[in-house]
């Protein structure tokens, strides 16, 4: 499979495809929730987010958003940098979020209980051959 | 889902959404905007949870206020709480959630264009865990909500907080039946000779697992928990504060059994007193003294009197029996859902945040009768506390452990 540019439709549609082909119900642990990462001064120089929604497990939405951005249970907010190092496994992103690199908007005990989940997606993102 | 359950017809229940209407209402008079809230009394006030980690609580102009705390405890805290899920959160040192960015992110959220009047809590206390808002903090904050004013708010809750509501009589009576079942234990342990062989820390214990058994949370006082003093050390000059400690009962010593209880964050505070057997002629004197004083004092209490007006009351009495060189010239501290301890009142009095000596109890206000009686030269000592309840007349005394220094 060719490199996908990151972010860019193809890259998205094939996340979406993967995130619900590879991601049980079970495995996203029946959450309900929704998600935004939002990327500061990607190439173009644009801020661009990726916003998530789940029902009860089921990966509904991932799709890219520019301009004004949705309202989210949860923000993750970093540099386009930050989430390519990420991707790409030169960065944790545990790490990222200890050090400031990160920052994370939203109830997070919550969040804590939905680490797991999030980690089992960024496995499943970094599988995409991309082009950052 | 919370277990909090307690229902308006419970003896026990606090409205605790009127208590947040009423800061609101304060804060409007005031003009503040949003009221942070960082001292212990103001979370056990306001959010009905013990928060033992550095804890705050936002309350905007309207709704419900959130409240945060050290992550590894927000769950646990939630789940005591009336607040739900969503208004208790924690923070941890991570990006965007360390209290600085996580508590200034809500605060903006609700200041038109993010900036306002904040209400602080500043100030300082004799009490390790009051929680005023650090010097780093505040630095950290006005940082943070660049734009805003923050000013001193401390005394809304403190005012609003003065005169206790029935849910809180009740609980502060049921926190003081724990102690005296607490009491009742003790005695049952030691009398007829059998503390023999014991310590101060084993007479904690004991009376801790009592009163735990029977409901109390905790032996909640940072003094040490249950504060047992034996022998010289019930006589240490001006003393008010005995951490138990590993010395031995022994006989012809007195001993002092200061126990505290914890009821749904109110707080039962009794000190009761006996001679370890055989005991002097001297010493029962110095029994007595103390048994009609505490009897006088528990008599004056009515609204209008004030602490220096007791005080003065008291130590004459102690003058004419000659032992007014053995009191520490107090009768009294404040005392309030977990985390208010000490003083009374409002922060007006002539030294800042000391009690007023001048002010004037009012019905429905509640304290911790205390007096302290150390003859150091002969190794004895007394102590009384006993929260009290002022009322139309006159005052209840919560604890009902019969007043007496026992010989066993």
């Amino acid at each position: 499979m060719e490199e996908l540019k990151y972010l860019g439709s193809e890259w998205t549609q094939e996340a979406y495809r993967r995130l619900r082909e590879e991601l049980t119900a079970e495995k996203m642990k029946f959450v309900t929730s929704s998600m935004l990462t939002i990327y500061h001064d990607c190439p173009d120089g644009k801020d661009r987010a990726l916003y998530y929604r789940f029902e009860k497990g089921v990966i509904e939405d991932v799709s890219i958003r520019e301009g004004q951005f949705p309202d989210a249970e949860f923000r993750i907010i970093g540099d386009y940098e930050t989430f390519a190092k990420i991707s790409r496994a030169e960065l944790g992103s545990r790490s990222a979020l200890m050090t400031g690199k990160l920052k994370l908007q939203g109830n997070m005990v919550k969040a804590l209980s939905l680490s797991s989940v999030v980690d089992r997606m960024n496995k499943v993102l970094a599988t995409i051959p991309t082009e950052y | 889902m919370s277990p909090y359950q307690i229902s308006p017809n419970d003896p026990y229940y606090i409205d605790f959404p009127a208590r947040i209407q009423s800061i609101q209402i304060g804060m409007a008079r005031r003009g503040i905007d949003v009221y942070l809230g960082s001292r212990l009394r103001t979370l056990s006030w306001t959010i009905d949870a013990f928060c033992p980690w550095r804890s705050f609580v936002v309350i905007p102009p309207e709704g419900l206020p959130t409240a945060f705390t050290f992550v590894i405890d927000a769950s646990r805290v939630g789940d005591d709480s009336w607040l739900d899920e969503d208004h208790v959160l924690g923070y941890a040192p991570m990006g965007g959630q360390d209290q600085v960015s996580a508590i200034s992110d809500l605060v903006k959220s609700y200041l038109k264009g993010g900036k306002g009047v904040v209400g602080i809590e500043s100030g300082m206390a004799p009490y390790l865990p009051e929680g005023n808002l650090t010097h780093f903090e505040y630095e950290c904050f006005q940082a943070a909500l660049d734009g805003s004013r923050l000013v001193n708010a401390h005394d809304i809750v403190d005012e609003l907080s003065l005169i206790k509501d029935q849910g809180t009589i009740n609980r502060f009576r049921e926190a003081s039946r724990l102690v005296d079942i607490g009491h009742q234990v003790v005695l049952e342990t030691i009398k007829d000779g059998a503390y023999r062989g014991m310590t101060e820390t084993e007479i904690a214990g004991i009376a801790g697992y009592a009163m735990r058994k029977a409901g109390s949370e905790w032996e909640w006082s940072f003094t040490g928990g249950n504060e047992i003093a034996a022998g010289y050390r019930t006589g240490l000059a001006g003393g008010a504060c005995t951490p138990a400690s590993r010395k031995p009962l022994l006989p012809g010593e007195p001993l002092m059994v200061d126990l505290h209880a914890m009821f749904r964050l109110c707080l039962g505070d009794h000190s009761h007193n006996y001679l370890l057997s055989p005991a002097t002629s001297r010493q029962r004197w110095h029994a007595q003294n103390f048994v009609h004083l505490v009897t006088l004092c528990l008599q004056t209490y009515r609204p209008g009197i004030s602490p220096s007006s007791l005080a003065d009351e008291m130590l004459a009495f102690c003058e004419e029996r000659e032992f007014a060189e053995y009191m520490v010239p107090g009768f009294e501290h404040g005392i309030g859902m977990m985390g208010d301890e000490w003083r009374i009142g409002m922060n007006d009095g002539p030294f800042p945040y000391w009690t007023n000596p001048d002010h004037q109890y009012q019905k429905g206000e509640m304290l911790i009768c205390a007096m302290q009686y150390a003859c150091t030269e002969e190794n004895i000592g007394f102590r009384y506390e006993n929260p009290i309840l002022i009322t139309e007349t006159g005052c209840e005394a919560l604890s009902k452990f019969p007043l007496q220094i026992e010989e066993i």
